[in-house]
């Protein structure tokens, strides 16, 4: 019996831990906004959480079509690396479907961890009130590398600034202004409502993109594909 | 079936094995713990909370397409299953023991430097990985240091 002991143990443990990783890992796929929600199902938990999400910062900053059929809602941390990675491949993808699809940035910056994301968020929605927000957004995310590890970055984006032709007395002021506060805070609310847990959170159609799938090109451009088709565009 | 043979070992020395046995518990909870966020991708995403994600997010968190994890998960279980087979005084299973946690010690003296030097973050919970595998190891050492010669 005692030989036999040991081996009893070690098997309960392998059962517990492939039980316990097993229930994590549906855990973790069942919450709301969770990276591993099925993307492209529509369940009825998701929609619940669309529908009581606030609507976010009126009019959203968006390339592509207006009223586009495949509608992409990306939720942004301007320093956070995930989403920097995922910039080329947004930036992509927009080139090639065009008006046919329209891809939204929403501010949701992670401070105080990311000490500079909300510099960086106020930067590029005061350039917003100059109509450029995406020439900042792109030139912010481009050198991601190069102003994350710096103390102050506001010189930095000042280059930006002047570089996409910004009027830089209007737009240091701008963002300083309860305008600029309120858009990030009417995102982050709308974050909040639909239960976004980390950057990049990308919504196709008001379903979660499975993170695995957002950050390929191929696994993005076959999901929009789908969607396109379903609309019958 | 015969008897399992026993090596001439102290009351002290299973205690320790005993103990390893418990501490690699907590390594392979760790491990299975970041494994499951690898695959649904949540490590990866940027969060509050969450000080890891430069660490998770980097080449280093991968082998191949295998996540580090994944390979901790494996190494802390084989490690509990060798020092729980070692309290019951299996032969020669301390030695394999003791090369494995050598191993996973060295293993871990590369992940420390890499944070420390190449990634320059640090990851709560590959730190707390990384002190069950230092503690396994003096846990080890002292088991070794306690057996009477065969």
């Amino acid at each position: 019996m005692k030989r036999l002991l040991p081996f009893a143990i070690i098997l309960v443990v392998l059962g517990s831990a492939l039980g316990a990783a097993a229930w994590y890992m549906k855990r973790g796929s069942n919450a709301p906004g969770a990276a591993g929600a099925a993307s492209g199902t529509d369940s009825a938990a998701a929609r619940a959480t669309v529908v009581n999400a606030g609507p976010g910062a009126q009019p959203p900053h968006f390339r592509g079509s207006a009223d586009a059929a495949v509608v992409l809602e990306e939720f942004g941390d301007f320093e956070c690396p995930p989403c920097g990675q995922l910039y080329p491949i947004l930036k992509q993808i927009e080139s090639e479907f065009g008006p046919r699809i329209k891809v939204i940035f929403r501010e949701y910056p992670l401070t105080p961890n990311h000490a500079h994301a909300l510099a960086a968020a106020k930067a590029a929605e005061a350039a917003g009130m100059q109509g450029k927000f995406f020439e900042m957004h792109d030139l912010i995310y481009e050198n991601q590398a190069k102003w994350k590890t710096m103390f102050d970055v506001r010189p930095e984006y000042e280059g930006y600034a002047k570089k996409i032709g910004l009027d830089i007395e209007r737009w240091k002021k701008d963002q300083t202004s309860d305008a600029v506060d309120q858009r990030i805070f009417l995102d982050g609310t709308r974050a909040h409502g639909l239960g976004v847990q980390g950057t990049p959170t990308v919504y196709l159609n008001g379903a979660d993109v499975e993170f695995e799938k957002l950050m390929k090109i191929e696994s993005l451009r076959d999901l929009i594909n789908q969607a396109l088709s379903k609309a019958g565009k | 079936m015969t008897e399992p043979a026993y090596e001439a070992s102290s009351k002290r020395t299973i205690v320790v094995y005993s103990v390893a046995a418990l501490v690699s518990l907590i390594g392979l909870a760790d491990a299975i713990y970041l494994t499951v966020q690898h695959v649904t991708g949540q490590s990866v995403r940027c969060t509050i909370t969450s000080g890891c994600e430069e660490v998770l997010s980097s080449p280093y968190a991968t082998v191949g397409n295998i996540p580090l994890a994944f390979i901790g998960a494996i190494a802390y279980f084989t490690a509990f299953a060798l020092a729980t087979l070692a309290a019951f005084q299996y032969k020669l299973v301390g030695r394999l023991l003791t090369l494995q946690v050598l191993l996973m010690f060295l293993t871990t003296l590369w992940l420390l430097y890499l944070q420390a030097f190449v990634i320059h973050h640090f990851c709560q919970f590959c730190l707390l990985s990384a002190l069950v595998t230092v503690t396994l190891t003096v846990l080890v050492s002292l088991a070794n240091f306690n057996k009477k010669p065969a």
